[in-house]
């Protein structure tokens, strides 16, 4: 039953298994949907694993059950459409054949009248084994008979509504919210950094050591001796980068702030630094880049663990990545291009990563970009490129 | 709307004396129960994820069993936990009536354990899975599947009695495992529209006077479109809010519909968010 509308899900890109599937026809054979209200709720809880396909749910299920509310047809609507199929199967056999499942060859030998007690017997067949299934009555487009065409309104009547139908809610598309597929907004990000971790034992003794309690008791033979150690707590370093300067990041201040604000929340051992298109001689402290300087040469002395995220567009003139006086910053020139400088953060630092809001799709039309992703392994700053990127921040211990 | 514990059909969930529930998600509670499947829940924080277990296990009139699921935790623990310390003591001073040389008097039920050796069908309530990492929560289901582990210390396998009601929230906007979710119900709640949040705060205070209800809903969400707050307010605040607001008797309900908002700090919690919305309060007198 309703393999249809499973396989549209499928098409459309839901990811829907046939044993979530499976368990939906268990549900049906229990009874526990008698509505197409209870279908439209119990179907999406089975199989839809995900708020964000929600909004595409609903839009299959509007389209696929629009005017097909789960009725039992009656025997006189039950002889119409098999009169409409008699039309149908008059117009085009093959046609009509192929939909059903019959042999074409069987039923050209039969009388009209032979042929609507044919079909009833196959609509009753359909009814009482599918509970009003709608495979394929009453749907439009999917069959060749339906209520479009020869019964309007057809197996609309009544059911079980509240307030409204379950087309109807589908209709509503209330999660349209919840389907979009593009970058970071809000409150997404601590989930990715949380991964970043780096435990050491550190604070106070606490915290039992079972086995060299043991170990300890047996060599005092028997008198007990506990053992404690400093619980693991996370001693991470972390440098975040951003690129503040610029229309071209305007678009972006939000996401990135956002990711900023986390980061703070998350990690003990935070430096912040800003700069504008590309790093040259100097970071900056201060977001407005004037009064704290941070000279890149000094970078070498900090910690090497340090995990490093770099914030940017990476777009720029190459100019500015590639010439020995590239910065639009005259003070910042001082014979070094950009690129050795970025090399030079790239060695002294192996656990550092590039987010790029700039969506990958767009990478390869920007020549900087090419450029820093062969320096900087570069992740989009969206959740799974942030996970990916934190993943690659972790791997190479 | 706010029923009385009441049992439909036996063993059917519809609702709690605390909880208002839609009856799209009593049908999914349903489900899920007849199915046998765990049922996951995500939603913004304070849409009642976790409410929705107490509610079930009032309405059901059955034991909840929480498990608090946290970072650093390990399966076994939520499984149970042989209590090693305790035997080397007892075996040391042997003032207890334990017997040491049964390692099974040392066995702890975590909650899990707790749940499946439970006499009667319990609701096990699995809170905040996406703390844990992700090879957790895959063993846990396997767990959870097959409805029985083993204790290595002892080999004694752990089958549950009656298959418990479970009920797993997570908070994460990002999506659990595959096989994780392919082996649960899944439902996202919605934040509450209004009518709906009305009836929520109506359940908490049965007596609030109708025009405080109405305008105190009102500049809630109102409050909660001011832009650039971290964490917005959420169900939770709200009832502390109403709570605060029924508690002055200086107040008057007129008083929000003109912009006046008292006790922002009940709905805004971070000192950042607090002066946001201060601000935005003062200036477009929202």
């Amino acid at each position: 039953m309703f393999i249809e509308f499973f396989f549209t899900l499928k098409r459309l890109g839901i990811p829907v298994t046939p044993t979530a599937f499976l368990k939906l026809q268990q549900a049906l054979s229990m009874g526990l949907i008698r509505t197409i209200d209870d279908f439209y709720t119990a179907a999406r809880a089975i199989l839809v694993k995900s708020e964000r396909w929600f909004d595409l749910y609903d839009q299959v299920f509007a389209h696929h059950f629009e005017g097909a509310e789960l009725q039992e047809p009656s025997e006189r609507e039950l002889e119409e459409i098999a009169r409409a199929m008699l039309e149908e199967w008059l117009k085009s056999p093959e046609e009509l054949a192929r939909a059903l499942g019959m042999d074409e060859e069987e039923l050209a030998g039969m009388s009209p009248e032979e042929l609507i007690d044919y079909f009833l017997e196959r609509l009753k067949d359909q009814t009482e084994a599918h509970h009003g299934g709608n495979r394929w009555i009453g749907t439009r487009g999917t069959s060749p008979v339906g209520h479009s065409g020869y019964h309007p309104g057809g197996m609309r009547v009544g059911g079980v509504s509240r307030n409204k139908s379950a087309v109807k809610v589908a209709m509503d598309r209330r999660y349209r919210d919840y389907s979009q597929e593009g970058p970071l907004t809000q409150a997404q990000i601590g989930e990715a950094l949380k991964r970043l971790r780096n435990m050491v034992p550190a604070g106070p003794m606490d915290q039992i050591n079972v086995d060299k309690t043991i170990y300890e008791t047996m060599r005092n033979a028997g008198e007990i001796e506990i053992v404690f150690d400093r619980s693991l707590k996370d001693r991470l370093k972390v440098i975040l980068a951003i690129d503040n300067g610029g229309w071209s990041m305007d678009p972006y201040i939000e996401v990135v702030q956002t990711l900023f604000n986390y980061a703070r929340a998350q990690f003990k051992d935070l430096r912040t630094f800003f700069f504008h298109n590309t790093i040259y001689d100097v970071l900056w402290e201060d977001p407005p880049r004037r009064s704290k300087p941070f000279r890149v040469s000094e970078m070498p002395r900090l910690d090497p663990e340090t995990r490093v995220v770099i914030v940017g567009d990476a777009s720029m003139a190459p100019y500015e990545l590639m010439a020995t006086d590239g910065s639009i910053h005259y003070e910042e020139r001082s014979g070094r291009p950009s690129y050795e400088r970025l090399q030079l953060i790239a060695e002294t630092f192996p656990h550092a990563v590039w987010l790029n809001p700039k969506m990958p799709d767009e990478w390869r039309y920007t020549r900087t970009i090419q450029i820093i992703q062969e320096i900087f392994p570069m992740f989009e700053l969206t959740l799974d490129g942030l996970e990916a990127a934190v993943t690659h921040m972790m791997s190479r211990n | 709307m706010p029923s009385k514990p009441a049992l439909r059909e036996g063993t059917a969930f519809t609702g709690s004396t605390k909880y208002v529930l839609d009856s799209e998600l009593a049908q999914i509670v349903n489900v899920s129960m007849a199915l046998e499947m765990p049922l996951l829940l995500k939603g913004e924080p304070g849409t009642g994820k976790t409410m929705l277990a107490h509610a079930i296990a009032e309405a059901l009139g059955m034991q909840l069993i929480v498990l608090n699921v946290k970072s650093s935790m390990k399966l076994v623990e939520s499984l149970y936990q042989y209590d090693t310390l305790t035997r080397l003591n007892d075996s040391r001073f042997g003032d207890s009536t334990r017997d040491v040389s049964n390692i099974e008097d040392y066995i702890k039920m975590g909650k899990i354990g707790q749940a499946f050796a439970a006499d009667e069908r319990v609701v096990l309530l699995i809170d905040e899975i996406d703390k844990a990492d992700t090879d957790f929560q895959d063993d846990m289901l396997d767990v959870l599947d097959q409805m029985e582990f083993d204790i290595i210390e002892i080999d004694k396998r752990i089958r549950a009695r009656n298959r418990p009601v479970i009920v797993i929230t997570s908070n994460a906007k990002k999506d659990l495992s595959d096989p994780f979710l392919g082996r649960c119900n899944f439902h996202h709640i919605a934040f509450p529209d209004e009518e709906m949040m009305g009836r929520i705060v109506r359940v908490h205070f049965p007596d609030v006077a109708q025009d405080l209800l109405d305008s105190a809903v009102d500049a809630f969400y109102r409050l909660r479109e001011i832009r650039g707050v971290e964490k917005k307010p959420a169900t939770r605040e709200l009832i502390n809010w109403v709570r605060a607001l029924r508690a002055d008797p200086d107040f008057k309900p007129k008083k929000l519909q003109k912009g006046e908002i008292p006790y922002l700090g009940v709905l805004f919690k971070k000192s950042p968010d607090y002066a946001v919305a201060q601000n935005s309060v003062r200036r477009f007198r929202i």
